[in-house]
């Protein structure tokens, strides 16, 4: 909720979708017959007022769809200033393939006296590392498929909470049963479905990543809804000593990956100057000569890997503006005939004595009503269909985006925003029937 | 008939361009109607009439001179004053009714109370008083659709004298009726001229309903030529009023 303040373009939202509601739930409350009036206005065409209302409604979830994305990516991107995770990776190969040793260097961990930094100097607050291990169910490497795969982040439980992204409120119990359960993991709902497996079953995974590393797991938890919906977690030990035994069935040979398998360092830093002298330390360290290493922010990290589709997001913002604009064309329309078709009503609400304003007022009030409903109805509808099947997917990226609680002002917002000025001429031309002119016609 | 002049139009002109042509409808016109009186205006069409009238009920401005009604100089106001006047002041009723479709008769005569400071209970009973004085009690809630010509011109009476105007303007009221609903529209008119002592002024090009008025004036050629009221048309409307006491009708309103 805070955000709301903190977003100016959420606040402009907020601003567009709540002053019109408080001053139509105000002018409903003073003048209900004339609200009935709008009402009955709309329900006298009630096709046309049904196709536009749908028109909008499809507007809108199209909008709510993009601007979601948009939103989501944005965020990933987005420097923060105080309290943010900066990602120490391999400077010179991508995806970055470290020695596990490297992470030793990084830990905070007071008891750690591998640690490369001078406590008393510059420290990161809090430290995880993560590999990736992917496999499969299915031993036969002809029947894989997208349904028998699964993928986990490996690392320490204990760094879970602290370090990962929306994983603040994980259950500590969870985290404790993936301490004690070596062969444990936390898999999200979407690939327990996949798997059809439920929390307390065990199954095998086939390495594909890991060649030769096959692993037993135990179903401990399910991950809290949301963004690790396809996802899975493994205690980093269990990983270790799948590594350990593989050297010790082929006569202390090493897997060829056992050195490489350290892929992300994240580290979290109070502020910018605290990162950029980290950074620097870390860069430079004499540990790393062998094989260098980079500092990066998550978000510039999350930049350029968003690089490629950089033009992608650039059109789908250009079509929102689009779709906005049509919107407002298909309101404008609407509202055009209708006024025209009722020029003479205009003026008889004239000749009893309604001011031009109230007139523009009701015209307004009736595009307004369109608008917004179809706007909140839309933006409902998207933000429960999306969350309800585990977000809206995405193909190119290896998550789905959830539809935000904002997504509702967004609908709102848009739809009274759009029907606004759609209807702004039109209600002008309402405003200002000449009532003279208007039955010299009709005569 | 009382004397005081309720409606003073001096000197007005009114004309419109056409192109680079100025076309004169009304010339150097002067026209004073007492309160109370059931004026007529005639003439031919294209004369005039109904810019007269648009100019009387403030709807229209003139090029030239004044239109007063009773204190209030209106071919002066701005729009949202004249909006304002119209609602206490003046009762419009239309040749084709203009009824609002979505609307029951009870919500079109509700329509201009809607704009004065009045509690739902006092709006309801000037409504139904209103209806009552037209005879249509019993079609409370009927949309226009559901009534015929005559009833539809009813329940525009009743929404042009609902607020208690000073001045009723009637364009062509009849036109658009058969004979009988016609002859009841305009018995209706003369009852309301005699029991409220409303100022009406009716313009018309049939003669028939001409006569109930008790002056008539002509227009043409933009000028006001005067002429005599049929008196028989005052014993007509003496005739009705004393067969139908005006039991509903409440003169001490406001």
């Amino acid at each position: 909720m805070t955000e709301l303040f903190t977003n100016p373009l959420l606040l402009l939202c907020a601003v567009i979708a709540f002053v019109p509601l408080l001053a139509g739930i105000v002018l409903i409350a003073l003048f209900p017959k004339l609200f009935l009036l709008v009402v009955k206005n709309l329900r006298r065409n009630l096709l046309r007022t049904v196709l536009t209302t749908v028109a909008i409604m499809f507007l809108v979830f199209m909008v709510t769809v993009i601007l979601t994305v948009v939103y989501t990516l944005d965020l990933f991107t987005t420097e923060k200033s105080k309290d943010f995770k900066l990602i120490v990776m391999e400077r010179w190969q991508l995806p970055s393939q470290m020695p596990p040793t490297h992470a030793k260097y990084l830990d905070p961990d007071p008891k750690n006296s591998q640690f490369l930094l001078d406590r008393k100097d510059v420290t990161p607050n809090d430290f995880m590392s993560w590999s990736f291990y992917a496999g499969s169910t299915e031993p036969d490497p002809k029947k894989r498929n997208l349904n028998n795969l699964a993928f986990f982040f490996v690392m320490n439980p204990h760094h879970i909470r602290p370090m990962m992204d929306d994983l603040g409120d994980l259950d500590p119990k969870l985290v404790e049963a993936l301490v004690q359960t070596r062969r444990g993991c936390l898999m999200g709902r979407e690939r327990m479905e996949a798997l059809d497996k439920k929390v307390g079953e065990r199954f095998s995974v086939y390495g594909l990543n890991y060649k030769d590393i096959d692993l037993e797991f135990e179903i401990v938890g399910q991950l809290p809804e949301g963004r690790y919906n396809k996802n899975a977690i493994m205690n980093e030990d269990y990983f270790t000593q799948a590594m350990n035994k593989y050297a010790l069935k082929n006569n202390g040979k090493k897997h060829p990956l056992d050195m490489k398998r350290l892929n992300l360092i994240w580290l979290r830093v109070p502020d910018d100057a605290t990162y950029k002298r980290v950074a620097a330390k870390v860069e430079s360290a004499s540990v790393f000569a062998d094989l260098p290493v980079k500092c990066e922010t998550a978000s510039s990290a999350s930049s350029r890997f968003l690089e490629p589709f950089r033009d992608l997001l650039r059109i789908m913002k250009w079509l929102v503006v689009a779709i906005l604009i049509s919107m407002s064309l298909v309101v404008a329309n609407a509202i055009s005939i209708s006024v025209r078709e009722r020029q003479t009503e205009m003026a008889v609400l004239k000749v009893v004595g309604y001011q031009p304003r109230q007139i523009l007022a009701m015209v307004l009030g009736e595009s307004m009503l369109v608008g917004g409903t179809s706007g909140l109805l839309a933006s409902t509808l998207t933000f429960w269909l999306f969350n309800s099947i585990g977000g809206i997917p995405f193909p190119l990226l290896w998550f789905a985006f959830f539809v935000p609680w904002h997504a509702l002002i967004w609908g709102l917002a848009i739809g009274f925003g759009t029907s606004l000025l759609g209807s702004i001429l039109p209600a002008w031309s309402a405003r200002s029937v000449k009532v003279s002119e208007v039955f010299a016609k009709v005569a | 008939m009382a004397s005081n002049p309720i409606v003073r139009v001096r000197g007005v002109h009114k004309y419109f361009t056409r192109g680079s042509e100025q076309i004169d409808v009304l010339n150097n016109l002067n026209l004073e109607v007492p309160e109370g009186e059931f004026f007529g205006l005639m003439g031919p069409s294209g004369s005039g009439k109904t810019t007269l009238l648009n100019l009387i009920a403030g709807l229209d401005k003139p090029s030239e001179g004044e239109v007063w009604i009773g204190e209030s100089l209106v071919s002066r106001m701005t729009e949202s004053e004249l909006a304002r006047w119209r609602t206490r002041s003046i009762g419009f009723i239309f040749q084709f009714y203009h009824l609002l479709p979505v609307l029951t008769a009870y919500e079109n005569v509700e329509l201009p109370l809607l704009l004065l400071p009045l509690s739902s209970t006092e709006r309801r009973r000037q409504v139904l008083t209103a209806l009552d004085l037209v005879g249509l009690s019993d079609r409370l809630h009927h949309r226009p659709g559901q009534l015929s010509g005559g009833q539809q011109q009813r329940v525009g009476i009743a929404r042009a004298i609902v607020t208690d105007p000073i001045l009723i303007v009637a364009d062509e009221p009849t036109g658009d009726l058969d004979a009988r609903s016609a002859e009841e529209i305009l018995n209706l008119l003369g009852e309301l001229q005699k029991s409220l002592q409303k100022t009406i002024i009716l313009v018309t090009h049939d003669p028939r309903a001409a006569q109930r008025a008790q002056r008539i004036l002509h227009l043409e050629k933009g000028q006001l030529v005067e002429s005599q009221a049929a008196p028989e048309s005052a014993t007509a409307i003496r005739d009705l009023v004393a067969a139908r006491p005006s039991e509903g009708i409440q003169k001490d309103r406001r």
